[in-house]
């Protein structure tokens, strides 16, 4: 189903944390809300499953104005973060508690709850409490609870945040196969942009409550709107030199970003400056430069270059990776 | 939307309501009351009419002229039905015709004006001075000791008797048996020299067993915090016990040890002391007895306080502490005093105000004696409006007293309310439904 | 440690001997029976305990009538006060309604307030309506006054419930009133166990309340029957009075013995005293 957010806005007393807020979401789209801590993606996410009221603006499910409906009757299936199971039931007491209130009888019940403990492969955990699951488990849990009633949108409030990094690759993928196979259209909010770029098939990035740029992970590593979107995706971060460092000037560009994948030795010599960091990540190497004026550039370079602090280099930039931004760090 | 909010109001009606009619309620009401004059002898609801020699001695004390006085007194004869009714029952119906025929409807102001219209009957004329004055009676229509329900009937009665309009307010009022509205009590509770004692008493009081609390409170908590687990908890629980147990038995308890039959008596008399009322023989002694009842409860709370405090300082400050090489007591004085500052002036709040306005312990072990004094405040209120040896309760009076610990209570609170900062506990629902 | 513990331990002992001494001998004097002037029991004896099967003063009437008004009272009081803080507790936590701050700010003023000054306007109130001198009147009034307390008890508890758990129950369709009855409410029952303990105790122990508004003996509690058991007697027999004690409190002592945590949370929370 089709989501459609229009002039959204949303006040906390007199302060306004949403202003003016457009948002759509294709049938069938996976979309992350990314930003930093205080941009409002949570915020977002309340207001569209309804634990947040909506100032002004609509909110359209499938064409259907839903902003003054309660939470009940939209239905939406959410995953919180610390997945709020409800500890003094069973797995599958917990699971069967939105059908439950739909007054579903037994036995349709029963054989709901197992088709979707089969689905989130948690079948053999049924009879146990919250307390005695992992993480991951707890997380296939909600899972399986927010997707049972069969939602019209699956909302994912920060679901890998509380897990470990291994069972967080694990369940990236097993989220994304889950969307992927019920054909939901789903909503991630997160604060990592890793996550939100290979998990998604768009990316919604919030920044001050506003929409900064919203399109697909690549272009928007490519083609960042602004320096914000260029500084906020990629790992390592881009650098950011003035023309002079790069000794380059062109008209209107304030600076320029390069990506660490875009300076070395690959792109000839045209830069001079000295290694003052090194960082050993085992397949690579993290370079910081110092340019003779003083910017620092960041060089990303497969190890084994033997290169060590101190030393100088002769680098050059990939002239067309270069992004340019000018005075208000729009990108031109 | 709308149905949450009813929720949340229809949730919290019961709570309301309750708390409306029995704690709003009676706030409210203590300042009225303490503007009336209630007492056992008006009582609580209306009263009625009624000039008794008392209310005449009152009334001659606010200076009524002596002749409206010997009117109301003396009242006067008048030949009206139901005098007549009872003088036929009294004699024979004949009398009271043959006199309602000669003087029907006559009044006199006399009483030998009176008897002269008896005896001068025709034909059953009332011959003995004895019966004269017996039948006389029977038209005596006074005022005075007749009871009247209403101010309508009393005034009507009242202007027969023909006292002149000029006072029949002042003897209205004066004749009122019911409470009504005066600002004497707080006018006596400036002018009574024992209110000056009572603030004394509860100053002293406060002061003592807060001092009393907060210290030893802190000593249990402190020296409870370095013993091993199992002791700890064994000293909390016993410390715990004057707070759990019924102040009734609690206070017994007390009795036993100090009077004279108990535990104290009995191991002085050991050393050849004869037995006495540890409690009650001096003042001093009543004193002490009195802060030791009330501080054992109250630094059994200080101590539960404290000691959750002394957990919640991390154990690696104290350890860091003592690889610098602190002693105990400089541990004490200079780690976890520090950490205390808030709880204690939480404690010292919080008791001003529960000592300020309590009553119960005292009242159980002393009950304000020896003599006065250990009469606090509050006793004093108890003692004046709802038990007392006179036997006339003046609620009133009593009220007077209650309302200025209402008033400091109230605007405790609301400095408490500010200086703890209890705003920010008010935080929005996070479901907005 | 422990070594240099000693000194510590002694001085606790020493501090805390008055208190034991009375309770211990409450415990010995309710048994025994010891001479005029000494300190040691000459003999057991169950005699002090004949109040249990006959009237020990004419006027006070059977233990058991007080036993049965006491226990009425502290569970009836109890019962209520738990039942309109478990609602009103949650209104406060977590539901939206007009004036809510007011409301919330106005049980912290009130739950500092010191409800015994009330006791004359209460008492006149009771007169007025009826009550005075009734079990009833005295149990609305004591539910009344123990009900900010225990609202804000109960909030404190509703207060730790993460929001989360009713956000989602919110997400699986459930109304609010279904959120609180079957997710919220079996979080805090073992708070809710402990606001019904510490309700109880306090009514079972109340004296001031039964002794103004009910001084009657057809309301007679055994706080009431107690003191004015000690009152009457010209020539006090403490063993008696003891009895009567252990009585009274035997359920108190076994309720903290078995509740110490969760009552030591409450008592320690903010209660009056």
């Amino acid at each position: 189903m089709q989501l459609d957010l229009i002039n959204f806005t949303k006040r906390f007393g007199d302060t306004t944390v949403i202003e003016d807020m457009s948002l759509s979401v294709s049938s069938g789209e996976m979309i992350a809300l990314l930003g930093p801590s205080g941009c409002g993606k949570s915020t977002t996410l309340f207001a569209i499953c309804g634990i947040h009221r909506i100032d002004q603006g609509q909110l359209m499910f499938g064409g259907k104005d839903v902003a003054h409906l309660p939470s009940q009757s939209r239905n939406v299936g959410v995953v919180f973060q610390n997945y709020a199971l409800y500890p003094h039931m069973t797995v599958a007491e917990n699971i069967a508690f939105p059908l439950k209130v739909q007054k579903m009888n037994r036995t349709d019940r029963e054989a709901m709850v197992r088709r979707y403990a089969e689905l989130v492969h948690i079948e053999a955990l049924l009879e146990r409490r919250p307390a005695q699951l992992s993480g991951g488990q707890q997380q296939r849990v909600a899972l399986a609870r927010a997707l049972v009633r069969q939602p019209d949108f699956l909302l994912l409030d920060e679901p890998l945040a509380n897990l470990d990094a291994k069972l967080r690759l694990e369940m990236r993928s097993e989220i994304r196969r889950l969307q992927q196979e019920t054909g939901l259209t789903a909503i991630l909010v997160t604060h990592d942009q890793v996550e939100a770029m290979s998990m998604c098939d768009r990316i919604a990035l919030m920044n001050g409550g506003r929409i900064v740029q919203y399109d697909t992970p690549t272009s928007m590593y490519e083609r960042p709107e602004n320096d914000f979107v260029a500084s906020f995706l990629g790992n390592p971060p881009i650098s950011f030199v003035s023309g002079a460092g790069l000794g380059q000037s062109e008209a209107r560009v304030a600076r320029y970003g390069i990506r660490p994948e875009g300076f070395g030795p690959q792109f000839g010599s045209a830069l001079s400056g000295r290694v003052t960091f090194v960082e050993t990540q085992g397949r690579e190497d993290l370079f910081d430069v110092s340019l003779t004026n003083g910017e620092v550039l960041r060089s990303i370079q497969p190890a084994g270059s033997g290169i060590r602090p101190g030393a100088t280099v002769q680098w050059g930039v990939a002239q067309d990776k270069l992004l340019r931004f000018d005075q208000d760090g729009r990108r031109l | 939307m709308r149905n949450v909010n009813w929720l949340g109001l229809a949730f919290l009606s019961p709570a309301l309501v309750m708390v409306t009619l029995f704690f709003l309620l009676p706030v409210v009401l203590t300042g009225f009351f303490a503007f009336t004059n209630m007492s056992t002898a008006t009582g609580v609801t209306g009263g009625e009419y009624l000039l008794n020699s008392a209310s005449l001695r009152r009334l001659q004390n606010e200076g009524l002229p002596q002749e409206v006085l010997a009117k109301l007194e003396a009242g006067g004869y008048r030949v009206d039905a139901a005098g007549l009714a009872a003088l036929a029952e009294a004699t024979t119906p004949a009398t009271a015709q043959e006199l309602e025929q000669l003087h029907g409807a006559a009044e006199f102001s006399d009483r030998r004006d009176m008897e002269r219209a008896l005896k001068d009957l025709l034909d059953n004329r009332i011959r003995r001075t004895r019966d004269r004055k017996e039948a006389a009676e029977l038209f005596k229509r006074s005022i005075l000791n007749e009871r009247f329900a209403t101010e309508a009937a009393f005034r009507a009665a009242l202007s027969e008797t023909g006292t002149r309009t000029a006072y029949a307010e002042q003897i209205t009022t004066a004749a009122y048996t019911g409470w009504v509205w005066t600002t004497k009590n707080v006018e006596l509770l400036f002018a009574l020299p024992s209110t000056l004692r009572y603030a004394a008493n509860t100053t002293l009081y406060v002061t003592l067993t807060l001092a009393f609390n907060v210290g030893f409170g802190l000593f249990l908590a402190i020296t409870t915090f370095y013993l091993p687990k199992g002791q700890g908890a064994a000293f909390r629980a016993i410390w715990f016990l004057p707070r759990i147990l019924p102040p009734v038995l609690y206070v017994l308890m007390w009795r036993w040890f100090t009077w004279d039959t108990g535990f104290l008596a009995t191991v002085t008399g050991y050393f050849g002391i004869s037995p006495k009322n540890w409690m009650l023989d001096t003042s001093y002694h009543a004193w002490t007895v009195v802060v030791l009842i009330n501080g054992f409860v109250g630094a059994s709370m200080g101590m539960i306080i404290f000691s959750s405090a002394i957990r919640a300082i991390p154990t690696s400050m104290l350890h860091a502490s003592e690889v610098d090489g602190a002693s105990r007591w400089q541990q004490v004085r200079w780690i976890i005093l520090p950490q205390l500052a808030w709880p204690i002036l939480f404690i010292t709040c919080y008791q001003t105000l529960s000592l300020l306005t309590s009553f119960e312990y005292i009242l159980l072990a002393t009950d304000g004696g020896p003599g006065r004094a250990t009469e606090v405040w509050s006793l004093a209120a108890y003692h004046t409006a709802l038990n007392n040896y006179g036997g006339n309760l003046e609620y009133g009076l009593g009220a007077a007293f209650a309302l200025v610990l209402v008033v400091i209570g109230i605007a405790a609170s609301l400095i408490y309310f500010r200086l703890f900062n209890f705003k920010r506990l008010i935080t929005k629902p996070l479901i907005e439904g | 440690m422990s070594s240099k513990n000693w000194p510590v331990l002694l001085l606790l002992s020493v501090v805390s001997l008055p208190l034991l001494i009375m309770c211990g001998y409450a415990v010995i004097d309710a048994f025994s029976d010891t001479a005029p002037g000494s300190l040691v029991p000459t003999r057991f004896t169950l005699e002090h305990f004949r109040f249990l099967w006959e009237p020990v003063a004419e006027a006070r009437g059977s233990i058991w009538v007080a036993t049965g008004n006491t226990f009425v009272f502290a569970t009836t009081s109890a019962l209520v006060v738990t039942t309109v803080s478990l609602t009103a507790g949650y209104a406060l936590s977590r539901l939206n309604f007009p004036a809510r701050g007011f409301f919330l700010a106005g049980l912290i003023v009130l739950h500092a307030f010191p409800t015994i000054t009330l006791i004359i306007a209460i008492f006149l109130i009771l007169q007025m309506l009826g009550l005075y001198d009734t079990l009833i009147g005295v149990i609305v009034v004591k539910t009344a006054l123990e009900l900010p307390l225990g609202i804000w008890i109960m909030k404190g508890f509703y207060d730790t419930v993460p929001w989360e758990i009713e956000m989602a129950g919110v997400q699986d369709g459930a109304s609010r009133a279904t959120v609180w009855w079957h997710l919220v409410l079996p979080q805090v029952r073992p708070g809710l166990m402990a606001l019904i303990l510490f309700s109880f105790l306090s009514g079972w122990s109340e004296y001031i309340l039964p002794q103004v508004l009910a001084p009657g003996s057809d309301a007679r509690v055994l706080s009431t029957y107690l003191s004015s058991l000690i009152l009457d007697d010209t020539k006090a027999d403490f063993n008696l009075f003891k009895a009567v004690g252990l009585f009274y409190a035997a359920p108190v002592v076994v309720i903290y013995l078995l509740f110490q945590k969760h009552l030591m949370n409450i008592y320690g929370g903010g209660t009056k005293g």
